[in-house]
């Protein structure tokens, strides 16, 4: 395989894990979004869902047209088993949180630097998605502060939850930052710091997990 | 888990169609803040597509005039 080919690969593998990421996070945000703690919060998540599965959709839909698939795009019936397992196993408001927070704000670092990329055409696939994507971090980022200052248990359990996800979230930015054949390919800035950026992101949660990440 | 009523406001939401259209009030939502409001108001009143929408925070309106409440005593002002 050549250089370029390999370089189309990693790039459509790290597409597909962020589709995974968003079908299930769209498909989490109905099923447990749905019972939210008040009406307005409900309503934004199961419309939150409708971006996140469109959003899917348009990076499988961009997937298949890097392999050179032509004519009518394949329905989408599941996730091709890149989502996060921290994303898979939400199963309550707590998790769903902790998940969409974290989640999206590293797929924002990863959408941002592939902006800085040498490929003119991923300007145009993914500029709105990026915009909307802004509207759904500022919801989980509110609502994760408001979990943090929670009573009960409710400020232990999300940051449980956050550290679960967080370690799971941080492998991947690392793996795709080392990742040569992106960089070379232009895909990514060279020495790209998508875990610095991601540890400067998350600091006012100033979870034990970051604090130890190196 | 419990997120305290008190500490949500009332936020009135206003958007306009068009350029130049009146500026209409459309509703109200509830939230914990004004970034909250802002997420909360766009993806609720999403039936058109407003060319400019607000959230005012009800408290900060400086009312000229107000009704008296329908069942207010003389001498009350609240």
């Amino acid at each position: 395989m050549s250089e370029m080919q390999l370089g189309v690969h990693s790039f459509i593998e790290l597409l597909e894990t962020i589709a995974d990421n968003k079908y299930m996070l769209g498909d989490r945000l109905v099923e447990i979004g749905v019972s939210g703690p008040n009406l307005e919060a409900t309503l934004a998540a199961v419309a939150m869902a409708q971006g996140e599965l469109g959003h899917a959709r348009l990076l499988y839909n961009w997937c298949f047209d890097l392999r050179g698939v032509k004519g009518k795009k394949a329905e989408i019936r599941g996730q091709t088993g890149k989502a996060f397992r921290g994303v898979v196993n939400v199963h309550n408001w707590i998790s769903l949180i902790a998940a969409l927070y974290t989640v999206n704000t590293a797929i924002h670092i990863v959408l941002q630097s592939t902006l800085e990329s040498s490929h003119s055409k991923v300007a145009s696939r993914i500029q709105k998605l990026i915009r909307e994507q802004k509207d759904h971090i500022i919801y989980a980022k509110n609502w994760a502060k408001q979990l943090r200052h929670d009573q009960g248990a409710v400020p232990h359990r999300f940051r449980e939850s956050l550290n679960g996800i967080i370690d799971e979230v941080y492998a991947w930015l690392a793996k795709v930052e080392q990742n040569q054949k992106l960089q070379t390919e232009g895909y990514l800035p060279k020495n790209v710091k998508l875990t610095e950026k991601f540890k400067e992101q998350l600091k006012e949660f100033n979870t034990e997990h970051l604090v130890h990440m190196k | 888990m419990i997120i305290e009523k008190e500490r949500r406001s009332t936020f009135d939401v206003f958007a306009r169609i068009k350029r130049g259209d009146h500026l209409m009030y459309i509703g109200t939502v509830e939230a914990e803040n004004k970034e909250l409001a802002k997420i909360y108001a766009s993806f609720t009143y999403d039936e058109e597509d407003w060319s400019e929408m607000v959230v005012v925070d009800r408290d900060q309106l400086v009312w000229v005039r107000k009704p008296d409440g329908l069942f207010a005593e003389k001498g009350d002002e609240s």
